[in-house]
């Protein structure tokens, strides 16, 4: 038998939650899950990041590989083509439906297409990279000081290094610009990064666990890693990385949200309405990174 | 003595590839074997040369910035370093509470770091001969 787990049609941070939902629900059951796409008209980084830690958990344990529908509207399915989702896609599910034999590109919008990260050398390709075109789209378009366009490669480092040294696991990367015309009305640059892992409580519990004591959780984990700059590793240069990109996305006025289990922890500017942290979530495996810097309506020394 | 060590050349040796940036645990791990196994025993400072380095991320910057001065070096001196640099830098200088002395191109010397360990790495230096101030204020080298 096959479970059905529907993939909203707009698909993002907003709406992965109920996705998740779903997808805990039917994964429970331990039958090859289908993911259904058809009806999907748009989908973030985050969103397509995030089915694929789904495709990840759902064929772990030598389970079946699952099903994935791809979108029937042609523009939506060439989208996620240029975006790379196919293509680290076709090792995880059984896809269905008419996928266009185009190669991810780098338009205007894709910064970086969804890119494996396995090993710290991913990283390095990553960042050597994204640099040159990032730099030239924070700048002119975003309005950030040149100055400050190093600590956006920073930030997508240590994000990718989160897989590398805690998830146990490889996940994705993706990076793009587009214009927020329903929740901001500016252009954004959107990172996103999502693993099927271990997750932020399991990867801490060593060094945290005794400390919380019956506060220990996802949220309290999500918390110490990101409030606190804790680490599983007991070298105190350790946990840098989290509270750099904190520092960069609070400078310039900017978005970071890590999901991981039942818990969300958010840095949310002004203009954001998420909550700061958000726990009794469905346990969605791994973790999953969101940072968006926005246009700068008045440049930031 | 000052001994001058070259970042970029370290990266190239250390790490396969041909990349520029100083990203990862890893990278910056090879990158502070090498410099350490470079530096020699008579130097009483490193001049750590950055010139042609991309990005460095806070892991690297840990790695080799806040490790040589824990384990290695009494003094470090940085050259080359970019504004960019020094965002990743001096947050990871902060919660060590280290200091380190960056060399401007100018040959003056402007310290990074937290106030207190700044000015004691100051105190040393004049202390040991190592630096000296100009009548202007401005800080050099005493040796080269």
């Amino acid at each position: 038998m096959t479970r059905l787990v529907e993939v909203p049609a707009s698909f993002d941070d907003r709406t992965f939650d109920q996705f998740a939902g779903g997808f805990v629900t039917a994964w429970a059951d331990g039958e090859r899950l289908l993911f259904d796409a058809h009806a999907a008209d748009w989908a973030s980084p985050y969103g397509l990041v995030g089915l694929l830690a789904a495709g990840q958990a759902a064929g772990a344990g030598g389970r079946e590989k699952p099903l994935l529908t791809a979108p029937t509207a042609a523009e939506v399915v060439s989208y996620w083509s240029r975006a790379g989702f196919f293509r680290a896609a076709g090792e995880l599910f059984e896809i269905h439906g008419r996928i266009p034999k185009t190669k991810p590109l780098e338009d205007s919008d894709v910064l970086l297409p969804v890119t494996a990260v396995r090993a710290a050398e991913d990283v390095h390709e990553v960042v050597s990279h994204i640099q040159q075109r990032a730099t030239a789209i924070l700048t002119a378009e975003l309005g950030v000081d040149p100055k400050a366009t190093m600590g956006f490669a920073m930030a997508l480092s240590e994000a990718c290094q989160n897989i590398v040294e805690h998830a146990g696991t490889g996940g994705w990367v993706a990076v793009q610009s587009y214009h927020w015309r329903r929740r901001l009305a500016k252009r954004v640059v959107v990172i996103a990064v999502a693993d099927a892992g271990v997750g932020f409580r399991h990867s801490l519990a060593p060094t945290q666990a005794t400390r919380f004591g019956t506060r220990w959780g996802d949220a309290a984990a999500l918390e110490a890693a990101l409030v606190q700059g804790v680490s599983r590793f007991r070298d105190p240069g350790r946990g840098q990385g989290l509270k750099g990109i904190r520092n960069y996305v609070s400078r310039w006025d900017g978005k970071i949200s890590i999901r991981s289990g039942t818990a969300r922890i958010s840095i949310t500017p002004s203009w954001d309405d998420d909550v700061p942290l958000a726990d009794g979530l469905a346990a969605f495996p791994g973790a999953q990174v969101l940072i968006i810097i926005p246009e700068q309506g008045t440049r930031k020394a | 003595m000052i001994q001058h060590i070259d970042v970029h050349a370290v990266l190239r040796r250390s790490v396969s590839g041909s990349y520029t940036d100083l990203v990862t645990r890893p990278t910056g791990r090879a990158v502070r074997e090498g410099i350490e196994q470079a530096i020699v025993a008579e130097a009483s400072i490193a001049r750590i040369d950055f010139t042609g380095v991309g990005c460095i991320d806070y892991s690297c910057a840990d790695e080799i910035v806040a490790k040589l001065l824990r384990e290695r070096l009494r003094v470090l001196l940085l050259s080359g370093l970019t504004d960019g640099h020094r965002e990743a830098i001096e947050p990871v200088l902060a919660g060590h509470g280290l200091a380190v002395l960056l060399e401007r191109p100018d040959g003056t010397l402007e310290p990074l770091g937290p106030r207190e360990s700044a000015d004691a790495l100051l105190e040393d230096m004049i202390a040991r001969r190592l630096a000296t101030r100009t009548p202007g204020g401005d800080l050099h080298l005493t040796a080269v």
